[in-house]
């Protein structure tokens, strides 16, 4: 059927509710622009509002399983296209030591030296370390199942851009210095405020 | 067209890889990933979703899955 011939078949009335009705999705495409262009703006302002993009990791643990817990997330999320700020407190710490030259300690900071793990590699696990037995067994069987070691996964953070602080009150009661620690290209030594200011925005914050 | 071999591989290496192989190629190139870890199929639709890259196809092979993912 084409216009020509449909024409005549129209009444008067007919043709006045199509004009109604032709006006009445006119407003309502003006109302559905004027709706979307306000969900526009609502969701750059919640955008400002602490909704960026961004992991943040409170690492407090010095055992083996929770750090490669917290290297999964990071290098994860940092593959997702998420900034990832690494936060290191207390015994986790101990996780980021290599073997440097001899630093300058007094005796208390010596005795902590000896007690605490010498780096990732020299990790406890939090269950089942059988006596250090535990972390052998662990790294042999990550090894076979292709699970990527703490080191490895510390380099690829490195190479995706996950920030590294370290908590310096930390290191100043485990008596830890800067030259001691891993060198790591995205690397700062930090207190709480610093933290707080990085992690704020952000949508998800984890304590592990 | 650039193949990524993650078999073997666990989680979140698949991903990882693939996210680092994406960075070097230009808009429009699509890259393969295979890859036997099991969280893998739904981890690629996320990673795809999350990073707005393009899921051409995802296919179980012979013991892995290969996945064509196109960088928009």
């Amino acid at each position: 059927m084409n216009a020509a011939t449909s024409a005549p078949a129209r009444d008067a009335s007919t043709e006045e509710r199509l004009a109604a009705l032709e006006s009445e999705m006119k407003e309502l495409a003006r109302r559905a622009l004027a709706h979307s262009a306000e969900l526009d703006s609502l969701s750059s302002v919640a955008r400002g509002l602490g909704q960026q993009d961004k992991l943040s990791l409170i690492v407090f643990s010095g055992s083996l399983d929770r750090l490669i817990a917290a290297f999964v997330l990071a290098t994860g999320a940092a593959a997702m296209g998420m900034q990832v700020s690494m936060f290191f407190t207390f015994w986790a710490t101990a996780a980021l030591r290599q073997d440097a030259a001899s630093v300058k300690k007094t005796l208390l900071e010596r005795m902590f030296g000896w007690m605490l793990p010498k780096g990732a590699k020299k990790l406890p696990l939090s269950q089942m370390n059988m006596g250090g037995g535990g972390p052998a067994m662990i790294r042999h069987i990550m090894k076979k199942k292709g699970v990527a070691s703490v080191e490895e996964m510390i380099d690829l953070a490195a190479e995706l851009g996950v920030e590294l602080n370290v908590c310096t009150m930390s290191m100043d009661l485990l008596g830890l210095k800067p030259e001691e620690l891993l060198d790591y290209p995205n690397r700062s030594f930090c207190g709480v405020a610093k933290f707080l200011e990085t992690a704020a925005p952000g949508k998800l914050t984890l304590f592990v | 067209m650039e193949t990524i071999d993650a078999r073997g591989k666990s989680c979140p290496l698949p991903i990882v890889l693939i996210a680092k192989a994406i960075r070097n190629l230009p808009a429009g190139a699509a890259v393969t990933v295979q890859a036997d870890d099991r969280a893998f199929p739904e981890d690629i639709r996320a990673w795809c979703r999350k990073t707005n890259h393009e899921l051409l196809s995802l296919d179980a092979r012979a013991g892995f899955y290969e996945a064509v993912v196109k960088k928009i």
